[in-house]
């Protein structure tokens, strides 16, 4: 299996890895799982007063191509509004990764992190999540 | 049919050579000798065992070798190759449902799958339970943070201990009927082998001096 100059670098380079204070209201902390590999990502983002992702953190235990999807993510979140953010696919992420098919639900994987992130955040301010939230693919 | 109860282990299927009225986990034709393919059952069906999480490991061990003895290769020297090639593939099935029942992971995902519930650790899935994630990334950081064998060991045992006490919970849930339980269960398990996985590769890398 041979993996896009894209992956390598993310997983190589990884753009964005830490942490944010949990306890900061404006903080949003997204952990999300894929059992089947035994993968776990965590994925926070700063927001700002006018609803922009200020700063986005990742740390991701997982393969090459999770550390990858969570790096890509947190760099395309950043400094987009939470609703854009939340707009994001998985086939965007894969896409831009060329992830073989078999790493695909890596991509899913960071898609559900970013949406959990904002929806922490949302709920930490008392907004309501928004419908789409719900729709990650079971 | 009904998938159930593991397969149609009662239906009659044809003997291939003699076209014969045979069960699905028969090995042999009763009436002509011809050994037969596997049938579509599963894990327990094909060993004859109840779909129960308990499970005599003893009993198994001893059913598997009395199977896979009667499909030795040597007892099928003298056969055409069509029936050593179905000896072979029904010793294969034979192994990986031996491999199923001895495993807890692997038992527990197709007593879930029995009941008609996809499997919480099948591909692309994915969760977001708090508690169990957290403790995952909790004990991966500190793997990740363990720079001496002393301390990879005392991450493992913990891995050991969880995992004992995971098949445990199993034998527990799977006992009452509770099967959300069961399901949580197994994917903690999964988390904790993970670890463990993780665990033996730090030790290597460890005692290469990769530190």
């Amino acid at each position: 299996m041979t993996y896009s100059a894209k992956l390598i670098d993310h997983y190589e380079n990884p753009r964005n890895v830490g942490a944010l204070d949990k306890g900061d209201p404006t903080v949003g902390t997204g952990l999300v799982g894929a059992p089947a590999c035994g993968d776990v990502m965590k994925l926070q983002i700063k927001v700002g007063r006018d609803g922009v992702i200020e700063d986005a953190k990742f740390k991701t235990f997982g393969c090459g191509s999770a550390i990858a999807s969570s790096s890509l993510a947190t760099e395309w979140i950043k400094g987009k509004s939470i609703d854009e953010a939340e707009t994001i696919k998985n086939t965007d992420i894969a896409q831009q990764l060329s992830l073989p098919p078999v790493k695909i639900h890596c991509s899913v994987l960071a898609e559900d992190a970013i949406k959990a992130a904002i929806r922490d955040y949302r709920e930490k301010n008392g907004q309501a999540a928004a419908p789409a939230a719900e729709a990650a693919a079971r | 049919m009904t998938e159930a109860a593991g397969g149609d282990s009662g239906a009659p299927h044809a003997c291939w050579s003699c076209h014969g009225p045979i069960t699905a986990a028969a090995l042999f034709c009763h009436v002509c000798g011809a050994v037969q393919p596997p049938r579509p059952l599963d894990a327990f069906a094909r060993l004859g065992f109840p779909g129960r999480f308990e499970v005599d490991a003893a009993e198994i061990d001893k059913r598997y070798r009395g199977l896979q003895q009667r499909l030795h290769p040597d007892r099928f020297t003298k056969r055409s190759p069509r029936e050593r090639a179905i000896a072979e593939s029904q010793a294969m099935s034979l192994n990986d449902a031996y491999e199923t029942l001895k495993d807890p992971l692997k038992r527990a995902a197709l007593l879930l799958e029995r009941a008609g519930r996809s499997s919480p650790i099948g591909e692309n899935r994915t969760i977001q339970d708090p508690a169990l994630l957290m403790e995952a990334m909790e004990v991966r950081e500190a793997l990740a943070a363990a720079t001496d064998l002393a301390a990879v060991e005392a991450i493992g045992k913990r891995a050991a201990a969880e995992d004992r006490r995971c098949i445990e919970a199993l034998g527990a849930a799977f006992g009452a009927g509770e099967l959300d339980k069961a399901s949580r269960q197994l994917t903690a398990l999964k988390y904790w082998r993970k670890l463990a996985e993780e665990i033996r590769g730090r030790r290597a890398a460890i005692a290469h001096g990769a530190g």
